[in-house]
């Protein structure tokens, strides 16, 4: 990624681009104060400039010639000719976000979160953006329940609606690279995961190599049978036709 | 810095998983749980007094208010991150590529402009400098 960086913006930005200096882009050196006849010159300067012209810029162009002139701009001002995302040392952000492949949901960047956070927050009031609409009321600190208020939270027996199950309703896990700090006993398993996958391939594999080993043998034999100093073909061929 | 949003997110994850298990007990109750509900209404309380601790020691952090839509969307909040430096990075090469090109304007311009009115060239460049065509 630095390597497109540097094509982009070649390797000596920091020097400005050729002749930048001098054309007064670069950092170079600032450009002269003007002359102080070029104020008083540009207010003679009627705002029609007919036939007249040439006439009124004649004793001005012993010295200057030129109206509207303006100073060139400061060198050493930050702009878009340098690279600002090296300049402000953020070429690791950049490879990290836009080097690889970003995963789209919610649940790829907190994997560890419960419940089905990919759904939009509109759905169930869960947004931000209601948080910001509508802010809590604040101020008031927590104090712990003590046993009077916490009668208000004995429950009834029994399990809770299907509706109100969703908090342990985890989406499908394609990949968990962190592993859970915390022991969850009634989380649902993940439908699949790579490494689900992952030990099913390995099966597969242990489940092909008898076949493998089957058929080498079989090889072996035949090879046998047809080498010159093999010991017997009769004893060998039912073995043979009952390996297959 | 890092610091203050370890400290939070430590405190926010020990909620969320008190929040949970919390869910758990709730989820299908028996009598016997509701010593350690109410433990875990405590926690929670608890919990919630860390979290408005971090806060006065994050007062100074930004966030964008486009990051919110992205999460309210089910989205993976880095893209916008993603998005942000690309779009950067285009406007820089935009405007890195208007400089140039004006520069190679300035150069070619002064180098014509010499050509036909040389004595005025050599007035400006004695304002200017030597802006000789590169």
């Amino acid at each position: 990624m630095t390597e497109m960086f540097s094509t982009l913006f070649g390797q000596n930005e920091a020097q400005g681009p050729p002749g930048s200096a001098s054309l007064g882009f670069g950092p170079g050196k600032p450009p002269p104060p003007l002359p102080q006849n070029q104020g008083s010159m540009t207010g003679q300067m009627p705002p029609q400039l007919g036939d007249e012209g040439p006439a009124l810029r004649k004793p001005g162009a012993m010295n200057e010639p030129f109206y509207l002139l303006r100073e060139l701009p400061v060198g050493n001002e930050l702009t878009g000719n340098t690279n600002l995302i090296t300049h402000y040392n953020l070429e690791h952000a950049y490879n990290k976000f836009c080097g690889k492949k970003v995963k789209e949901k919610l649940s790829n960047f907190l994997p560890e979160l419960p419940g089905m956070i990919d759904c939009p927050g509109t759905q169930d009031g869960s947004s931000l953006r209601s948080l910001i609409d509508k802010p809590p009321v604040c101020g008031n600190s927590f104090s712990p329940l003590t046993g009077a208020l916490l009668t208000g939270f004995r429950l009834h027996t029994g399990p809770l609606p299907e509706q109100y199950r969703l908090m342990h309703i985890q989406p499908p896990k394609k990949k968990s690279k962190h592993k859970h700090k915390h022991h969850r006993p009634q989380d649902p398993l993940p439908q699949e995961t790579p490494s689900d996958t992952d030990p099913k391939k390995k099966k597969k594999k242990r489940d092909d190599d008898p076949d493998r080993k089957k058929k080498k043998k079989d090889k072996k034999k035949k090879k046998n049978r047809h080498s010159p100093d093999h010991p017997g073909l009769a004893g060998s061929q039912p073995n043979s036709n009952s390996l297959r | 810095m890092a610091e203050k949003f370890d400290n939070l997110e430590e405190h926010l994850e020990k909620f969320i998983e008190n929040i949970r298990q919390l869910g758990i007990i709730v989820s299908d109750f028996q009598p016997s749980s509701q010593a350690g509900l109410n433990q875990k209404l405590n926690y929670m309380i608890s919990g919630l007094q860390d979290i408005e601790k971090c806060r006065q020691q994050l007062h100074e952090i930004n966030v964008p208010l486009e990051v919110f839509e992205y999460i309210d969307q089910g989205r993976n909040p880095q893209l916008y991150t993603k998005e942000c430096l690309e779009r950067a990075l285009a406007r820089n090469e935009q405007v890195k590529g208007k400089i140039d090109t004006m520069t190679k304007f300035k150069s070619l311009l002064i180098s014509e402009l010499s050509k036909v009115f040389p004595e005025e060239m050599v007035n400006y460049k004695a304002i200017h400098g030597e802006d000789a065509p590169s």
